[in-house]
């Protein structure tokens, strides 16, 4: 499984959405992303990633695009 | 069971720790400074118990070598279940006499740390949806006396942090809870006057200083099962003291 592939099995699992729902997709755009969404996704991320967040990363965390960049930024995970 | 303790390797902390590992719960047993006598007790007692325990270093006034020290304790890939967060530094002085340089410092380490900690091992527990946090508070942020500004108010911020965690954290199957203990028989429970201590006895209704083992057996119930309802709540152990 490539690091994509990994990134949309994390939000689909963690948030219960579908792969067409992911592009576009906002914090609070659905119901299961919210704050404790947001946390449980964070959780699930690290784990997947092997990788420890910023609070700051956490906070800007505020799309499923922006999340990505942030990981490929920050965090070394190629997509 | 696992359990991650910071502050290990002298006071309430190590008497957590041993109490922990004659109970058979694996330990990362956190410190500051790497020791051989702290190492040769850790091996001992890993030993004459059956479990692992870990030591892991790092200084919890520096937010980078936090992290690193839960990177570590998170590479074992073993669950996190528990979190006594232990270490933590008195201070006695005035409001006029306490600098804010020194107020800083002591929420550094009383505080800031304490929540950093929470916040990363939180995150292990939020994936396992459980985990018990046990944060080591004080009955000074409960009791309000002339000369404790720092370590009173830094203590009395931890209490509300507690229940505030309890109430965020709840919703991943974690209890947060604190222990505020009285006047310890420890290296820190010493550093008031001769006379200061006898005060604190006059108004105390058992009239010594607590165990350090007496602490543990708190932080060890509100670990276990036992303690599965209880969370947000603040265990007093003073001898009475607080009432």
């Amino acid at each position: 499984m490539n690091n994509i592939e990994k990134y949309n099995k994390v939000f689909m699992e963690s948030l219960g959405v579908t792969e067409e729902q992911l592009a576009g997709l906002e914090y609070t755009g659905v119901d299961s992303w919210d704050s404790v969404g947001h946390m449980n996704l964070i959780a699930c991320l690290e784990e997947a990633f092997d990788i420890m967040m910023e609070t700051d990363d956490i906070i800007d965390f505020s799309s499923y695009e922006k999340g990505k960049e942030i990981l490929a930024e920050k965090y070394d995970v190629a997509f | 069971m696992n359990a991650v303790i910071t502050g290990s390797n002298r006071g309430i902390g190590n008497a957590i720790m041993h109490t922990f590992a004659h109970n058979k719960y694996n330990i990362w047993a956190c410190a500051r400074t790497p020791s051989e006598s702290f190492e040769s007790e850790i091996n001992q007692l890993s030993k004459s118990c059956g479990v692992s325990i870990e030591p892991v270093y790092f200084d919890l006034a520096d937010e980078n070598a936090v992290k690193a020290g839960v990177k570590q304790i998170f590479s074992y890939k073993k669950s996190v279940d528990v979190l006594v967060n232990n270490a933590g530094m008195g201070h006695g002085g005035t409001l006029m006499m306490t600098p804010v340089s020194k107020l800083r410092e002591v929420y550094e380490i009383n505080v800031f740390a304490q929540i950093h900690m929470m916040q990363l091992i939180s995150r292990a527990m939020t994936r396992q949806q459980s985990g018990s946090i046990i944060n080591i508070c004080s009955v000074g942020g409960m009791e309000v006396g002339k000369g404790y500004i720092a370590y009173g108010s830094s203590k009395a911020a931890m209490i509300w942090l507690t229940k505030a965690a309890a109430k965020e954290l709840g919703e991943f199957g974690i209890r947060v809870n604190g222990i505020a203990p009285g006047l310890t028989d420890t290296e820190m429970g010493h550093y008031k006057s001769d006379e200061e201590i006898q005060k604190v006895f006059d108004r105390t209704v058992i009239k010594r200083f607590g165990k350090p083992e007496e602490i543990a057996q708190g932080a060890l119930y509100l670990a276990s099962d036992a303690a599965a309802f209880i969370t947000g709540q603040i265990l007093v152990i003073d001898g009475g003291r607080v009432i």
